[in-house]
Protein backbone atom coordinates (compact mmCIF):
# COMPACT_ATOMS: atom_id res chain seq x y z
CA UNK A 1 0.00 0.00 0.00
CA UNK A 2 1.23 3.68 -0.56
CA UNK A 3 -1.00 6.73 0.73
CA UNK A 4 -0.03 9.92 1.58
CA UNK A 5 -0.69 11.35 5.34
CA UNK A 6 -0.37 14.80 5.95
CA UNK A 7 1.73 14.67 9.64
CA UNK A 8 1.12 17.71 11.74
CA UNK A 9 4.29 18.33 13.73
CA UNK A 10 3.00 18.91 16.71
CA UNK A 11 2.02 15.15 17.25
CA UNK A 12 3.54 13.52 19.80
CA UNK A 13 7.62 13.42 19.22
CA UNK A 14 9.65 10.56 20.72
CA UNK A 15 12.86 11.39 21.57
CA UNK A 16 16.05 9.44 21.60
CA UNK A 17 17.65 11.64 24.02
CA UNK A 18 21.02 11.51 25.85
CA UNK A 19 21.10 13.80 27.76
CA UNK A 20 24.43 14.12 29.57
CA UNK A 21 24.77 13.47 33.39
CA UNK A 22 21.37 12.52 33.17
CA UNK A 23 19.53 9.20 34.02
CA UNK A 24 19.43 6.47 31.33
CA UNK A 25 16.83 7.42 28.64
CA UNK A 26 15.13 4.65 27.69
CA UNK A 27 13.75 6.21 24.61
CA UNK A 28 16.40 5.94 22.10
CA UNK A 29 15.69 3.87 19.57
CA UNK A 30 17.68 2.12 16.88
CA UNK A 31 15.26 0.46 14.88
CA UNK A 32 11.56 0.77 15.51
CA UNK A 33 11.44 -2.39 17.83
CA UNK A 34 11.31 -0.04 20.89
CA UNK A 35 9.12 1.63 23.17
CA UNK A 36 7.49 4.35 21.46
CA UNK A 37 6.15 7.26 23.76
CA UNK A 38 3.37 6.76 25.84
CA UNK A 39 1.71 4.32 23.69
CA UNK A 40 3.08 0.38 23.50
CA UNK A 41 4.36 -1.36 19.92
CA UNK A 42 1.88 -3.90 18.86
CA UNK A 43 4.22 -5.19 16.22
CA UNK A 44 7.53 -4.59 14.18
CA UNK A 45 8.93 -5.51 11.31
CA UNK A 46 12.49 -4.36 10.32
CA UNK A 47 12.41 -1.86 7.49
CA UNK A 48 14.59 -2.61 4.67
CA UNK A 49 18.55 -1.88 5.28
CA UNK A 50 19.70 1.58 4.39
CA UNK A 51 16.75 2.27 2.49
CA UNK A 52 13.58 4.10 3.60
CA UNK A 53 13.23 5.23 7.51
CA UNK A 54 10.76 3.53 9.37
CA UNK A 55 7.85 5.11 11.23
CA UNK A 56 5.10 4.21 13.99
CA UNK A 57 1.29 5.18 12.93
CA UNK A 58 -1.42 4.93 15.34
CA UNK A 59 -3.83 1.75 16.11
CA UNK A 60 -6.93 3.61 14.34
CA UNK A 61 -5.08 4.83 10.93
CA UNK A 62 -4.74 0.89 10.76
CA UNK A 63 -8.25 0.24 11.39
CA UNK A 64 -9.83 3.13 9.62
CA UNK A 65 -7.38 2.90 6.57
CA UNK A 66 -6.20 -0.83 6.42
CA UNK A 67 -2.44 0.43 6.87
CA UNK A 68 -0.45 -2.76 8.04
CA UNK A 69 3.12 -3.22 8.88
CA UNK A 70 5.19 -2.82 6.08
CA UNK A 71 3.37 -0.49 4.06
CA UNK A 72 5.28 2.33 2.65
CA UNK A 73 3.53 5.72 3.22
CA UNK A 74 4.45 9.35 2.30
CA UNK A 75 4.37 12.13 4.70
CA UNK A 76 4.41 15.71 4.64
CA UNK A 77 4.50 18.30 7.26
CA UNK A 78 1.53 20.15 5.33
CA UNK A 79 -1.59 18.48 3.20
CA UNK A 80 -0.50 18.48 0.02
CA UNK A 81 3.45 18.99 0.23
CA UNK A 82 6.35 17.47 -0.76
CA UNK A 83 6.49 14.26 0.91
CA UNK A 84 8.69 11.59 1.75
CA UNK A 85 8.14 7.69 1.33
CA UNK A 86 8.25 6.08 5.04
CA UNK A 87 7.70 2.14 6.06
CA UNK A 88 5.63 1.29 8.55
CA UNK A 89 7.71 0.03 10.92
CA UNK A 90 5.49 -0.29 14.21
CA UNK A 91 1.92 -0.09 15.32
CA UNK A 92 1.00 2.27 18.67
CA UNK A 93 -1.99 1.57 20.51
CA UNK A 94 -3.45 5.13 22.17
CA UNK A 95 -3.09 5.60 25.97
CA UNK A 96 -5.77 6.13 28.28
CA UNK A 97 -4.96 10.13 28.70
CA UNK A 98 -8.40 11.79 29.62
CA UNK A 99 -7.10 14.84 27.56
CA UNK A 100 -7.14 13.26 24.43
CA UNK A 101 -10.28 11.35 24.96
CA UNK A 102 -11.66 14.02 22.05
CA UNK A 103 -9.15 14.39 19.69
CA UNK A 104 -9.82 12.66 16.54
CA UNK A 105 -6.97 13.03 15.00
CA UNK A 106 -4.38 10.39 13.69
CA UNK A 107 -0.56 10.45 14.81
CA UNK A 108 2.19 8.96 13.49
CA UNK A 109 5.39 8.65 15.15
CA UNK A 110 8.89 9.79 13.92
CA UNK A 111 12.39 9.61 15.63
CA UNK A 112 13.41 13.32 16.43
CA UNK A 113 16.00 13.81 13.81
CA UNK A 114 13.49 12.77 11.19
CA UNK A 115 10.76 14.82 12.21
CA UNK A 116 12.56 17.82 12.14
CA UNK A 117 13.85 17.37 8.59
CA UNK A 118 9.86 16.25 7.35
CA UNK A 119 8.79 19.42 9.44
CA UNK A 120 11.45 21.92 8.37
CA UNK A 121 11.70 22.93 12.33
CA UNK A 122 14.68 21.75 13.30
CA UNK A 123 14.86 23.91 16.10
CA UNK A 124 11.87 23.24 17.19
CA UNK A 125 10.15 20.94 20.14
CA UNK A 126 6.97 21.23 22.24
CA UNK A 127 7.30 18.47 24.59
CA UNK A 128 9.10 15.50 24.99
CA UNK A 129 8.79 12.52 27.56
CA UNK A 130 12.41 11.15 29.67
CA UNK A 131 11.96 8.57 31.35
CA UNK A 132 14.38 7.96 34.36
CA UNK A 133 14.59 4.67 36.65
CA UNK A 134 12.91 4.75 39.35
CA UNK A 135 13.56 6.38 42.59
CA UNK A 136 16.00 9.28 40.43
CA UNK A 137 12.70 11.93 39.34
CA UNK A 138 13.39 14.43 41.61
CA UNK A 139 17.15 14.45 40.59
CA UNK A 140 16.13 14.25 36.93
CA UNK A 141 13.65 17.13 37.45
CA UNK A 142 16.39 19.23 39.23
CA UNK A 143 18.73 18.51 36.92
CA UNK A 144 16.99 19.46 33.32
CA UNK A 145 15.30 22.32 35.42
CA UNK A 146 18.76 23.37 36.29
CA UNK A 147 20.25 23.37 32.86
CA UNK A 148 17.72 25.91 31.48
CA UNK A 149 17.30 24.74 28.12
CA UNK A 150 14.32 27.16 27.86
CA UNK A 151 11.60 24.71 28.77
CA UNK A 152 10.55 23.67 32.27
CA UNK A 153 10.13 19.49 33.21
CA UNK A 154 7.22 18.53 34.89
CA UNK A 155 6.47 14.91 36.58
CA UNK A 156 3.95 13.04 34.20
CA UNK A 157 2.03 12.58 37.02
CA UNK A 158 1.69 16.33 37.73
CA UNK A 159 0.95 16.83 34.02
CA UNK A 160 -1.69 14.06 33.91
CA UNK A 161 -3.07 15.52 37.24
CA UNK A 162 -3.51 19.04 35.50
CA UNK A 163 -4.95 17.60 32.22
CA UNK A 164 -7.30 15.36 34.38
CA UNK A 165 -8.81 18.35 36.34
CA UNK A 166 -11.88 18.86 35.03
CA UNK A 167 -12.17 15.16 35.19
CA UNK A 168 -11.55 15.51 38.44
CA UNK A 169 -14.18 17.65 38.94
CA UNK A 170 -17.14 15.73 37.38
CA UNK A 171 -15.66 12.54 39.30
CA UNK A 172 -16.71 14.79 42.24
CA UNK A 173 -20.22 15.57 40.89
CA UNK A 174 -20.53 11.95 40.39
CA UNK A 175 -19.71 11.21 43.85
CA UNK A 176 -22.39 13.85 45.07
CA UNK A 177 -24.77 12.29 42.76
CA UNK A 178 -24.58 8.94 44.48
CA UNK A 179 -24.61 10.03 47.98
CA UNK A 180 -28.01 11.72 46.71
CA UNK A 181 -28.92 8.69 45.67
CA UNK A 182 -28.37 6.67 48.37
CA UNK A 183 -29.69 8.80 50.73
CA UNK A 184 -32.76 9.17 48.47
CA UNK A 185 -32.97 5.09 48.68
CA UNK A 186 -32.83 5.27 52.32
CA UNK A 187 -35.54 7.44 52.73
CA UNK A 188 -37.45 5.03 50.31
CA UNK A 189 -36.42 2.32 53.07
CA UNK A 190 -37.58 4.22 56.05
CA UNK A 191 -41.17 4.65 54.01
CA UNK A 192 -40.99 0.85 53.30
CA UNK A 193 -39.96 -0.03 56.96
CA UNK A 194 -42.83 2.40 58.12
CA UNK A 195 -45.37 0.28 56.58
CA UNK A 196 -44.08 -3.08 56.98
CA UNK A 197 -43.61 -2.10 61.34
CA UNK A 198 -47.16 -0.84 60.41
CA UNK A 199 -48.42 -3.97 58.75
CA UNK A 200 -47.15 -5.81 61.94
CA UNK A 201 -48.19 -3.46 64.38
CA UNK A 202 -51.06 -6.13 65.86
CA UNK A 203 -48.09 -9.23 65.94
CA UNK A 204 -45.31 -6.55 67.73
CA UNK A 205 -48.27 -5.52 70.47
CA UNK A 206 -48.92 -9.04 71.18
CA UNK A 207 -45.06 -9.95 71.79
CA UNK A 208 -44.80 -6.94 73.28
CA UNK A 209 -47.86 -8.67 75.93
CA UNK A 210 -45.94 -11.93 76.26
CA UNK A 211 -42.66 -10.20 77.45
CA UNK A 212 -40.66 -9.55 74.29
CA UNK A 213 -38.59 -6.10 75.51
CA UNK A 214 -38.42 -3.32 73.26
CA UNK A 215 -34.67 -4.00 72.84
CA UNK A 216 -35.46 -7.52 71.16
CA UNK A 217 -38.13 -5.77 69.04
CA UNK A 218 -35.82 -2.64 67.88
CA UNK A 219 -33.23 -5.49 66.88
CA UNK A 220 -35.30 -7.54 64.99
CA UNK A 221 -36.42 -4.30 63.12
CA UNK A 222 -33.07 -2.90 62.76
CA UNK A 223 -31.60 -5.86 62.03
CA UNK A 224 -34.26 -6.64 59.19
CA UNK A 225 -33.74 -3.05 57.87
CA UNK A 226 -30.16 -3.64 58.00
CA UNK A 227 -30.55 -6.70 55.46
CA UNK A 228 -32.05 -4.92 53.12
CA UNK A 229 -29.99 -2.26 52.71
CA UNK A 230 -26.75 -4.55 52.48
CA UNK A 231 -29.14 -6.77 49.62
CA UNK A 232 -29.90 -3.18 48.08
CA UNK A 233 -26.40 -2.44 48.26
CA UNK A 234 -25.56 -5.69 47.10
CA UNK A 235 -27.90 -5.48 44.02
CA UNK A 236 -26.57 -1.86 43.63
CA UNK A 237 -23.29 -3.12 43.25
CA UNK A 238 -23.89 -5.42 40.76
CA UNK A 239 -26.16 -3.15 38.92
CA UNK A 240 -22.74 -0.76 38.83
CA UNK A 241 -20.36 -3.33 37.60
CA UNK A 242 -22.67 -4.15 34.65
CA UNK A 243 -23.96 -0.45 34.04
CA UNK A 244 -20.30 0.58 34.33
CA UNK A 245 -19.16 -2.19 32.10
CA UNK A 246 -21.57 -1.08 29.34
CA UNK A 247 -20.93 2.28 29.61
CA UNK A 248 -17.24 1.95 28.98
CA UNK A 249 -17.65 -0.84 26.32
CA UNK A 250 -19.97 2.37 24.78
CA UNK A 251 -18.05 5.12 24.81
CA UNK A 252 -14.34 3.40 24.56
CA UNK A 253 -15.71 2.50 20.89
CA UNK A 254 -17.20 5.79 20.65
CA UNK A 255 -13.67 7.60 21.45
CA UNK A 256 -11.05 4.66 20.47
CA UNK A 257 -9.34 5.07 24.06
CA UNK A 258 -8.82 2.67 26.75
CA UNK A 259 -9.77 5.03 28.69
CA UNK A 260 -12.09 4.05 31.59
CA UNK A 261 -15.20 6.44 31.96
CA UNK A 262 -16.68 4.49 34.54
CA UNK A 263 -15.57 2.58 37.46
CA UNK A 264 -16.74 0.66 40.46
CA UNK A 265 -13.55 0.73 42.70
CA UNK A 266 -13.32 -1.04 46.17
CA UNK A 267 -13.58 2.32 48.24
CA UNK A 268 -16.29 3.43 46.18
CA UNK A 269 -18.31 0.01 46.99
CA UNK A 270 -17.25 0.21 50.66
CA UNK A 271 -18.23 4.18 50.97
CA UNK A 272 -21.74 3.18 49.38
CA UNK A 273 -22.10 -0.24 51.33
CA UNK A 274 -20.98 1.48 54.51
CA UNK A 275 -23.22 4.50 54.03
CA UNK A 276 -26.33 2.58 53.04
CA UNK A 277 -25.77 0.50 56.29
CA UNK A 278 -25.49 3.04 58.44
CA UNK A 279 -29.04 4.87 56.90
CA UNK A 280 -30.89 1.69 56.60
CA UNK A 281 -30.38 1.08 60.84
CA UNK A 282 -31.31 4.82 61.11
CA UNK A 283 -34.23 3.86 59.24
CA UNK A 284 -34.72 1.12 61.03
CA UNK A 285 -34.53 2.89 64.36
CA UNK A 286 -36.92 5.41 63.26
CA UNK A 287 -39.44 2.84 62.38
CA UNK A 288 -38.93 0.83 65.41
CA UNK A 289 -39.70 3.57 67.57
CA UNK A 290 -43.11 3.57 65.93
CA UNK A 291 -43.50 0.57 67.45
CA UNK A 292 -41.85 0.38 70.77
CA UNK A 293 -42.75 3.89 71.69
CA UNK A 294 -46.27 3.69 72.52
CA UNK A 295 -48.14 1.19 75.17
CA UNK A 296 -48.50 -2.24 73.55
CA UNK A 297 -52.30 -2.03 74.40
CA UNK A 298 -52.82 1.45 71.97
CA UNK A 299 -50.86 -0.78 69.21
CA UNK A 300 -54.21 -2.98 68.89
CA UNK A 301 -55.53 0.41 67.65
CA UNK A 302 -58.13 0.79 70.14
CA UNK B 1 -43.81 -32.18 82.04
CA UNK B 2 -44.52 -28.76 83.93
CA UNK B 3 -46.66 -26.47 82.98
CA UNK B 4 -46.43 -23.63 85.04
CA UNK B 5 -45.44 -22.86 88.43
CA UNK B 6 -48.12 -24.59 90.26
CA UNK B 7 -47.62 -25.04 94.09
CA UNK B 8 -51.08 -26.92 94.82
CA UNK B 9 -54.27 -25.46 95.74
CA UNK B 10 -55.96 -23.19 98.76
CA UNK B 11 -52.55 -20.78 98.58
CA UNK B 12 -53.94 -17.03 96.97
CA UNK B 13 -51.85 -16.50 93.79
CA UNK B 14 -53.13 -13.16 92.63
CA UNK B 15 -55.00 -10.68 94.82
CA UNK B 16 -56.72 -7.30 93.78
CA UNK B 17 -57.29 -4.66 95.86
CA UNK B 18 -60.40 -1.83 95.01
CA UNK B 19 -59.12 -1.96 91.41
CA UNK B 20 -60.13 0.40 88.95
CA UNK B 21 -59.63 1.68 85.39
CA UNK B 22 -60.87 4.84 84.08
CA UNK B 23 -60.26 5.77 80.57
CA UNK B 24 -59.74 9.59 79.83
CA UNK B 25 -61.71 10.26 77.25
CA UNK B 26 -62.59 13.81 75.64
CA UNK B 27 -66.02 14.61 76.89
CA UNK B 28 -66.85 12.05 79.76
CA UNK B 29 -63.86 9.53 80.96
CA UNK B 30 -65.12 6.23 81.04
CA UNK B 31 -65.17 4.25 83.69
CA UNK B 32 -64.09 0.10 82.57
CA UNK B 33 -63.15 -1.35 86.28
CA UNK B 34 -64.86 0.01 89.25
CA UNK B 35 -63.57 -1.04 92.64
CA UNK B 36 -62.87 -4.90 91.98
CA UNK B 37 -61.60 -6.55 94.53
CA UNK B 38 -61.01 -10.09 93.44
CA UNK B 39 -58.71 -13.74 94.93
CA UNK B 40 -57.67 -15.99 92.43
CA UNK B 41 -56.54 -18.85 94.43
CA UNK B 42 -53.62 -21.29 93.31
CA UNK B 43 -54.54 -23.75 90.53
CA UNK B 44 -57.88 -22.48 90.07
CA UNK B 45 -59.78 -21.73 86.73
CA UNK B 46 -62.07 -18.90 86.60
CA UNK B 47 -63.72 -17.11 84.17
CA UNK B 48 -64.57 -14.05 83.52
CA UNK B 49 -68.32 -13.31 81.94
CA UNK B 50 -70.28 -10.26 81.39
CA UNK B 51 -71.96 -8.13 78.88
CA UNK B 52 -69.75 -6.60 75.91
CA UNK B 53 -68.33 -3.45 77.54
CA UNK B 54 -68.53 -4.40 81.05
CA UNK B 55 -64.69 -4.45 81.42
CA UNK B 56 -63.80 -7.73 81.23
CA UNK B 57 -60.89 -7.47 79.03
CA UNK B 58 -60.01 -4.25 80.83
CA UNK B 59 -59.73 -6.20 84.11
CA UNK B 60 -57.80 -8.97 82.69
CA UNK B 61 -55.01 -6.25 81.53
CA UNK B 62 -54.85 -5.34 84.89
CA UNK B 63 -54.38 -8.56 86.35
CA UNK B 64 -51.47 -9.22 83.75
CA UNK B 65 -49.45 -5.89 84.04
CA UNK B 66 -50.30 -4.88 80.64
CA UNK B 67 -52.23 -1.93 81.95
CA UNK B 68 -52.20 0.69 84.78
CA UNK B 69 -54.75 0.90 87.67
CA UNK B 70 -56.11 4.32 88.32
CA UNK B 71 -56.51 3.23 91.68
CA UNK B 72 -56.54 -0.04 93.54
CA UNK B 73 -53.52 -2.57 93.51
CA UNK B 74 -52.51 -6.23 91.84
CA UNK B 75 -50.64 -8.45 94.14
CA UNK B 76 -49.33 -11.28 92.15
CA UNK B 77 -47.81 -13.79 94.66
CA UNK B 78 -47.70 -10.80 97.16
CA UNK B 79 -45.73 -8.53 94.53
CA UNK B 80 -47.34 -5.45 93.46
CA UNK B 81 -47.77 -5.65 89.49
CA UNK B 82 -49.90 -2.61 89.06
CA UNK B 83 -47.38 -0.03 89.36
CA UNK B 84 -44.41 -1.33 87.44
CA UNK B 85 -42.49 0.57 84.80
CA UNK B 86 -42.67 -0.98 81.17
CA UNK B 87 -39.52 -2.83 81.46
CA UNK B 88 -39.74 -4.37 84.79
CA UNK B 89 -43.77 -5.16 83.57
CA UNK B 90 -42.60 -6.77 80.40
CA UNK B 91 -39.96 -8.97 81.85
CA UNK B 92 -42.62 -9.94 84.92
CA UNK B 93 -45.16 -10.68 82.29
CA UNK B 94 -42.47 -13.06 80.35
CA UNK B 95 -41.61 -14.72 83.26
CA UNK B 96 -44.66 -15.14 84.84
CA UNK B 97 -47.66 -14.60 83.25
CA UNK B 98 -48.68 -16.66 79.74
CA UNK B 99 -51.07 -15.01 77.70
CA UNK B 100 -53.72 -16.18 74.70
CA UNK B 101 -55.69 -13.96 72.52
CA UNK B 102 -58.59 -14.13 70.88
CA UNK B 103 -56.83 -13.47 67.30
CA UNK B 104 -53.80 -16.35 68.28
CA UNK B 105 -50.58 -13.54 67.19
CA UNK B 106 -48.13 -16.10 65.97
CA UNK B 107 -45.76 -14.35 64.26
CA UNK B 108 -46.48 -15.49 60.76
CA UNK B 109 -42.63 -15.74 59.65
CA UNK B 110 -42.16 -18.65 62.31
CA UNK B 111 -42.90 -21.99 62.61
CA UNK B 112 -44.77 -23.80 65.39
CA UNK B 113 -41.74 -24.94 67.21
CA UNK B 114 -40.06 -21.00 66.65
CA UNK B 115 -43.03 -19.20 67.97
CA UNK B 116 -43.35 -21.56 70.87
CA UNK B 117 -39.39 -21.22 71.12
CA UNK B 118 -40.07 -17.35 71.60
CA UNK B 119 -40.64 -15.98 75.30
CA UNK B 120 -37.89 -18.76 76.26
CA UNK B 121 -35.61 -16.98 73.69
CA UNK B 122 -36.63 -14.06 75.10
CA UNK B 123 -35.63 -15.20 79.01
CA UNK B 124 -32.64 -16.72 77.68
CA UNK B 125 -33.22 -19.88 77.17
CA UNK B 126 -30.19 -22.08 75.95
CA UNK B 127 -31.26 -23.22 72.30
CA UNK B 128 -31.00 -26.82 73.00
CA UNK B 129 -33.43 -26.87 76.11
CA UNK B 130 -36.02 -24.63 74.57
CA UNK B 131 -36.32 -26.31 71.21
CA UNK B 132 -36.51 -29.82 73.54
CA UNK B 133 -39.30 -28.08 75.57
CA UNK B 134 -40.87 -26.52 72.50
CA UNK B 135 -41.50 -30.02 71.27
CA UNK B 136 -43.23 -30.86 74.72
CA UNK B 137 -45.00 -28.65 74.53
CA UNK B 138 -46.44 -28.78 70.96
CA UNK B 139 -46.55 -32.70 71.71
CA UNK B 140 -48.74 -31.76 75.28
CA UNK B 141 -51.38 -29.78 72.83
CA UNK B 142 -51.62 -32.74 70.56
CA UNK B 143 -49.24 -31.01 67.71
CA UNK B 144 -45.95 -32.84 67.79
CA UNK B 145 -45.82 -33.18 64.47
CA UNK B 146 -46.69 -29.73 63.11
CA UNK B 147 -43.57 -28.33 64.48
CA UNK B 148 -41.89 -27.43 61.21
CA UNK B 149 -45.19 -25.57 60.08
CA UNK B 150 -45.98 -22.09 59.69
CA UNK B 151 -49.02 -20.33 61.13
CA UNK B 152 -50.47 -19.88 57.73
CA UNK B 153 -50.45 -23.79 57.09
CA UNK B 154 -52.54 -24.37 60.16
CA UNK B 155 -55.79 -24.14 60.92
CA UNK B 156 -57.33 -21.60 63.47
CA UNK B 157 -57.73 -24.52 66.51
CA UNK B 158 -54.06 -25.81 65.48
CA UNK B 159 -53.05 -21.81 65.78
CA UNK B 160 -54.76 -21.58 69.30
CA UNK B 161 -52.96 -24.48 70.49
CA UNK B 162 -49.71 -23.71 69.22
CA UNK B 163 -50.65 -20.16 70.75
CA UNK B 164 -51.37 -22.39 73.95
CA UNK B 165 -48.34 -23.83 74.18
CA UNK B 166 -46.36 -20.68 73.76
CA UNK B 167 -48.14 -18.91 76.51
CA UNK B 168 -47.14 -21.90 78.89
CA UNK B 169 -43.01 -21.92 77.67
CA UNK B 170 -41.94 -19.80 80.55
CA UNK B 171 -43.73 -22.16 83.07
CA UNK B 172 -46.19 -19.28 84.03
CA UNK B 173 -47.30 -18.81 87.06
CA UNK B 174 -50.73 -17.89 85.73
CA UNK B 175 -52.66 -18.16 82.42
CA UNK B 176 -54.94 -15.28 81.10
CA UNK B 177 -57.13 -15.74 77.92
CA UNK B 178 -59.16 -13.66 76.47
CA UNK B 179 -62.07 -15.00 74.65
CA UNK B 180 -59.60 -17.93 73.04
CA UNK B 181 -62.51 -19.54 71.90
CA UNK B 182 -63.74 -16.53 69.89
CA UNK B 183 -62.63 -16.95 66.25
CA UNK B 184 -62.86 -20.07 66.68
CA UNK B 185 -66.32 -22.36 65.35
CA UNK B 186 -67.80 -24.75 68.23
CA UNK B 187 -66.31 -28.06 67.61
CA UNK B 188 -62.58 -26.56 66.93
CA UNK B 189 -63.68 -24.51 70.61
CA UNK B 190 -64.47 -27.10 72.37
CA UNK B 191 -60.95 -28.65 71.71
CA UNK B 192 -59.44 -25.36 73.28
CA UNK B 193 -61.49 -25.62 75.95
CA UNK B 194 -60.74 -29.59 76.34
CA UNK B 195 -57.33 -28.62 76.41
CA UNK B 196 -57.82 -25.21 79.12
CA UNK B 197 -59.52 -28.15 81.06
CA UNK B 198 -56.29 -30.31 80.83
CA UNK B 199 -53.82 -28.23 81.87
CA UNK B 200 -56.21 -26.99 84.74
CA UNK B 201 -55.93 -30.45 86.38
CA UNK B 202 -52.44 -30.31 85.85
CA UNK B 203 -52.06 -27.61 87.75
CA UNK B 204 -52.23 -24.24 85.71
CA UNK B 205 -54.04 -21.48 87.22
CA UNK B 206 -56.51 -19.95 84.07
CA UNK B 207 -58.37 -16.76 84.48
CA UNK B 208 -60.37 -16.14 81.19
CA UNK B 209 -62.83 -13.74 79.88
CA UNK B 210 -65.35 -14.94 77.27
CA UNK B 211 -68.49 -14.67 76.27
CA UNK B 212 -68.64 -18.92 75.40
CA UNK B 213 -71.08 -20.23 77.68
CA UNK B 214 -69.42 -23.77 77.46
CA UNK B 215 -65.82 -22.09 78.06
CA UNK B 216 -67.54 -20.57 80.99
CA UNK B 217 -69.23 -23.80 82.43
CA UNK B 218 -66.05 -25.62 82.06
CA UNK B 219 -64.58 -23.48 84.21
CA UNK B 220 -64.16 -24.20 88.03
CA UNK B 221 -65.14 -20.43 89.01
CA UNK B 222 -68.07 -17.86 87.48
CA UNK B 223 -67.04 -14.30 87.90
CA UNK B 224 -69.47 -12.11 86.54
CA UNK B 225 -69.48 -8.42 85.61
CA UNK B 226 -71.77 -5.83 84.92
CA UNK B 227 -70.61 -2.66 84.46
CA UNK B 228 -67.40 -2.58 85.78
CA UNK B 229 -68.01 -4.27 88.65
CA UNK B 230 -68.28 -7.92 89.49
CA UNK B 231 -71.86 -8.79 90.51
CA UNK B 232 -71.54 -12.50 91.48
CA UNK B 233 -69.12 -14.74 91.84
CA UNK B 234 -69.91 -18.71 91.73
CA UNK B 235 -68.40 -21.87 92.08
CA UNK B 236 -69.56 -24.22 88.93
CA UNK B 237 -69.88 -28.26 89.43
CA UNK B 238 -69.43 -30.17 92.52
CA UNK B 239 -66.41 -28.80 93.27
CA UNK B 240 -68.43 -25.86 94.53
CA UNK B 241 -68.71 -26.15 98.36
CA UNK B 242 -69.68 -22.67 99.03
CA UNK B 243 -68.64 -20.87 101.39
CA UNK B 244 -67.32 -17.10 102.22
CA UNK B 245 -67.88 -14.78 98.63
CA UNK B 246 -64.36 -14.12 97.02
CA UNK B 247 -65.58 -10.67 96.55
CA UNK B 248 -66.05 -7.56 98.10
CA UNK B 249 -68.69 -5.43 95.94
CA UNK B 250 -69.57 -2.45 97.50
CA UNK B 251 -73.71 -3.00 97.65
CA UNK B 252 -74.28 0.24 96.33
CA UNK B 253 -72.10 -0.38 93.10
CA UNK B 254 -74.15 -3.45 92.80
CA UNK B 255 -77.18 -2.15 93.26
CA UNK B 256 -76.66 0.74 90.42
CA UNK B 257 -75.37 -2.09 87.52
CA UNK B 258 -76.53 -5.56 88.48
CA UNK B 259 -79.25 -7.03 87.13
CA UNK B 260 -78.43 -10.18 89.26
CA UNK B 261 -79.16 -8.74 93.30
CA UNK B 262 -76.65 -10.70 95.37
CA UNK B 263 -77.79 -11.79 98.43
CA UNK B 264 -75.25 -11.28 101.14
CA UNK B 265 -73.56 -14.13 102.89
N1 LIG C 1 -58.08 2.03 75.52
C1 LIG C 1 -59.32 2.44 75.75
N2 LIG C 1 -59.65 3.73 75.62
C2 LIG C 1 -60.88 4.15 75.85
N3 LIG C 1 -61.88 3.37 76.23
C3 LIG C 1 -61.64 2.08 76.38
C4 LIG C 1 -60.34 1.53 76.15
N4 LIG C 1 -60.38 0.21 76.39
C5 LIG C 1 -61.64 -0.06 76.75
N5 LIG C 1 -62.39 1.04 76.76
C6 LIG C 1 -63.78 1.16 77.13
O1 LIG C 1 -63.92 0.53 78.37
C7 LIG C 1 -65.11 -0.20 78.45
C8 LIG C 1 -64.78 -1.65 78.78
O2 LIG C 1 -64.08 -2.19 77.69
P1 LIG C 1 -63.58 -3.70 77.68
O3 LIG C 1 -62.85 -3.91 76.44
O4 LIG C 1 -62.88 -3.96 78.94
O5 LIG C 1 -64.95 -4.50 77.64
P2 LIG C 1 -65.20 -6.04 77.47
O6 LIG C 1 -66.05 -6.44 78.59
O7 LIG C 1 -63.95 -6.76 77.30
O8 LIG C 1 -66.04 -6.06 76.12
P3 LIG C 1 -66.12 -7.20 75.03
O9 LIG C 1 -66.84 -8.33 75.65
O10 LIG C 1 -66.90 -6.58 73.93
O11 LIG C 1 -64.73 -7.51 74.65
C9 LIG C 1 -65.78 -0.04 77.10
O12 LIG C 1 -66.75 0.97 77.22
C10 LIG C 1 -64.69 0.37 76.20
O13 LIG C 1 -65.16 1.20 75.17
MG1 LIG D 1 -63.01 -7.79 75.68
Amino acid sequence: MDSCIPCHPIVVLTLACALGGLPRAIEAQGDARAQVGAGRVEDVSPAPAGALRTIAVDERLVADRGVRLGDTLTISATPGGAGERVVVGAIVRRAADPSEVARAEYRVRLHLDHLQSVTGAGDRVDRFAVAVTPGSTDAALAAINARSFGFRAHRSSDVAAQASRTFAVVSRFNRAIGVISIVASAIFLLCIMLLKVEERRRDVAALRLLGISRRTVTGAVVIEASCIALLGSAAGVAFGYVASAIINAYYRGLYRTPLAFSMVTPGTVGFAVLLSLALGIGAGFLAARRLTGVPPLSLFGR
Amino acid sequence: MTVSHATGGGVPLLRTENLAREYALAGAPVRAVRGVSLTIEQGEYAAIVGPSGCGKSSLLNLLGAIDRPTSGTVLLRGRDVSHMRDREATEFRLRHIGFVFQRFYLMPMLTALENVELPMAEAGAAKRARRARARELLSYVGLEARGGHRPAQLSGGEQQRVAIARALANEPALLLADEPTGELDARTGRDVIALFDQLNRDGVTIVVVTHDEVLARAARRVVHMVDGVIVSDERNGPGDVGGPPRTTISPALVDAASPFRRTPG
